[in-house]
């Protein structure tokens, strides 16, 4: 019988310093009965990188993040994170990584230090490093003279940093994160962004899955996810550059959601798709100002305002990809 | 084991936090003990009788103040006629009628057996039951010269028929207190819903707040997860027997004739049964609702029901009584009551430590191997 840390050395070569990187995937998939929830999955992500991880609910991103978590087994394929094997490694796998998902998964009746020494427990932080931690997450999350509140009276901006700060109090160089930014203010957001690049700049490795395609702007790279298969992968650059060639017009338009079902009848539309309160449409190559779309939708008695043409953004690029699929965002 | 510690002085904060939650550790045993102690008393004391003395002679009168002094009767009513006891059984107001016959003295004198007629309103079967025994007990006192013919009003005359003379004696609890018979009991009962419904929700809670999903990132294993989480409930478990052990022993003068380590054993054995099916039901429960209702299922019936703790097993139908064996609260209820009232060597209770051992060895390996699997 070989003894496990014989084998852990023969699979890992050289790997633990390493320079490696800090995710590959190879033919990853998992299926729940006769659903594919992730269909051979492959992609690798560097070390230092912000990896936006996207695509719609239910697309795959959580399971392919649980597996990589080595919280659930592949049904076949595999992958290594931070050297580590997915399948045969685990427990390895989940002491050096983080994970953050958008529960925050703090314990609300415990106070702030009661939840970090929790975390401390787990991770079997020395009392030492403990202290240095603490002192570094209240600074970080702007907690310094609330340790001794309750989590569940913390508004949620605090409450999500100080997720964060438990997610990571064993430093780890890698970090899963579940849309942790779902259901909060815009101005969190962005505080919680800027505290996501300083963990880049410092050499961590971030996961990122969204659906905020802002958001998505701020990652090294990016690979869309959908239907369990990745449909486009690259830098945010890479992944428009398919359709910066193309002709995308915002129209202000009443009534959006008539219009642009109006609109997608034309053949001269390949796709039309609501931005807020806009309608985006995708003329594709023609290139034509307005394609005479301004008088196509006054005929039908809409009031139209401004027509412009615009630079593909992420979205124009995730409703192009989706749309080449055969489906619909 | 630094790990396994976090989770248990974790759980212990959110147990110190719930004010509701340490009620229902440390109020409701109390509570639940006075309650059953009184309520479901089964002694019956002061029973309210009417006498009817047709002889009235010294002697009889002799036979009715012997009546009156015993604690158990309690003479309300003198009647003048037969008529009168329908009325007397009718309205409530007694549940033992007394009649001494005519020619009672003579037959005291002349060395005869006497003539005492003793009707129990048999609907209150409790009341009759141990009326009717206590007043024959009372006439075999009085000097075994009085021939008792005993009519239940309202019921089927069981016992007196036939010539037979039965000379009862009660060991253990000879004065026949009910409490003595329902502390040990109880605390087989409270433990059990404490324990079983506690562990049942404290991993669905954890689900369905997310803070679960988080720990099986973490680099816990599932088996620290549950160590570090029945600890703390294996302990309050312990302090509950405490406290309704010494409660038990201060307030209603119950024995506890065994050996202390002994019980702590079978306890200790016990606890880890019922914190096990906690972990299974929580580990399959999908809300901490339906966590709720299947815990107090697996709590509740069976100990209340199957244990032995209100109706005698013995007297069960053959199913009950074989599904009964599927439960180890009935082992432990053997033990508790052994070991309080009578003592009881190890030797003696052999069977139900060894049934309680793998008990506790099933129900754990279930439960591991529940959590190891992977979500």
């Amino acid at each position: 019988m070989q003894l496990p840390w014989t084998k852990t050395q023969q699979t890992r070569p050289n790997t633990s310093g390493g320079d490696g990187d800090a995710i590959v995937v190879s033919g990853l998939r998992k299926t729940f009965g006769d659903f594919v929830a992730v269909d051979n999955v492959d992609f690798r992500v560097k070390r230092g990188e912000i990896f936006g991880f996207l695509g719609p609910n239910g697309s795959g991103k959580t399971t392919t993040i649980r597996m990589l978590c080595g919280v659930i087994a592949p049904t076949s394929g595999g992958g290594t994170v931070m050297g580590y094997d997915v399948v045969n490694e685990p427990e390895r796998v989940r002491e050096n990584i983080g994970y953050m998902s958008q529960k925050f998964s703090l314990f609300q009746d415990l106070t702030v230090d009661e939840n970090l020494r929790f975390y401390s427990g787990i991770y079997g932080l020395t009392p030492e490093k403990y202290a240095e931690r603490r002192a570094y997450i209240l600074r970080m999350a702007d907690l310094e003279g609330r340790e001794d509140e309750l989590t569940g009276n913390l508004s949620v901006g605090w409450k999500q940093r100080l997720a964060l700060g438990c997610a990571t109090i064993h430093e780890p160089k890698l970090i899963f994160l579940d849309e942790p930014t779902s259901g909060v203010d815009p101005t969190a957001r962005r505080q919680f962004w800027e505290l996501l690049n300083d963990l880049a700049n410092e050499g961590v490795t971030l996961f990122v899955t969204t659906h905020y395609m802002d958001e998505a702007t701020h990652c090294n790279r990016l690979a869309f996810i959908y239907r369990g298969t990745i449909i486009a992968e690259g830098t945010p650059q890479e992944v428009k550059a398919d359709l910066t060639a193309d002709t995308i017009l915002q129209i202000a338009v009443d009534r959006g959601e008539e219009a642009l079902a109006a609109l997608e009848e034309l053949d001269s539309v390949d796709e039309g798709y609501m931005q807020g309160s806009l309608v985006h449409v995708n003329l594709g190559r023609r290139g034509a100002e307005d394609a005479g779309l301004r008088e196509f939708l006054v005929d039908r008695g809409f009031e139209v305002g401004a027509i412009d043409r615009v630079e593909p953004t992420l979205e124009d690029a995730f409703v192009h990809l989706v749309t080449q699929q055969g489906g619909r965002a | 084991m630094r790990r396994i510690l976090a989770i248990a002085r974790k759980e212990f904060l959110h147990i110190i936090r719930d004010k509701r939650l340490l009620g229902v550790i440390l109020v409701m045993p109390l509570i639940q003990l006075f309650l059953y102690a009184y309520a479901l008393s089964f002694d019956v004391k002061q029973l309210p009788t009417a006498t009817l003395d047709l002889d009235r002679t010294t002697a009889s009168r002799q036979y009715i103040d012997a009546l009156q002094q015993s604690n158990y009767f309690l003479v309300d009513g003198v009647l003048t006629s037969y008529a009168q006891v329908d009325n007397r059984f009718e309205s409530g107001a007694d549940k033992v009628v007394v009649v001494v016959g005519a020619g009672f003295g003579n037959d005291i004198a002349a060395g005869r057996a006497g003539n005492v007629q003793i009707l129990v309103d048999g609907s209150d079967a409790n009341a009759a039951q141990i009326g009717s025994s206590y007043a024959g007990a009372l006439s075999r006192v009085f000097g075994s010269k009085v021939a008792i013919s005993q009519i239940e009003q309202k019921g089927l005359n069981m016992s007196g028929a036939g010539g037979l003379t039965s000379s009862i004696r009660t060991w253990y609890n000879p004065e026949g207190i009910s409490a003595a018979y329902f502390v040990p009991g109880l605390i087989v009962v409270l433990v059990t819903m404490i324990t079983v419904l506690q562990t049942a929700n404290t991993l669905v809670k954890e689900k369905e707040q997310g803070t679960y999903e988080q720990l099986i990132v973490s680099p816990i294993s599932r088996i620290e997860l549950m160590v570090g989480k029945i600890a703390p409930w294996a302990l309050i478990g312990a302090l509950d027997i405490i406290i309704i052990a010494v409660v038990g022993i201060l307030a209603f003068g119950i024995p506890f004739r065994g050996s202390v380590g002994l019980f702590a054993l079978s306890s200790l054995l016990y606890v880890i049964c019922t914190l096990g099916l906690g972990l299974i039901v929580s580990a399959r429960a999908t809300s901490v609702d339906s966590a709720n209702q299947l815990g107090s299922l697996i709590a509740f019936l069976p100990t209340f029901m199957l244990s032995g703790f209100v109706f005698p097993i013995s007297s069960m139908p053959p199913v009950l009584q074989w599904l009964s064996y599927l439960f180890p609260a009935r082992y432990f209820m053997v033990i508790c009551r052994t070991v309080f009232l009578k003592g009881g060597s190890p030797a003696v209770l052999f069977p139900q430590i060894a049934a309680l051992v793998v008990f506790a060895v099933v129900i754990v390996v279930l439960a591991a191997s529940l959590y190891r699997e992977r979500a």
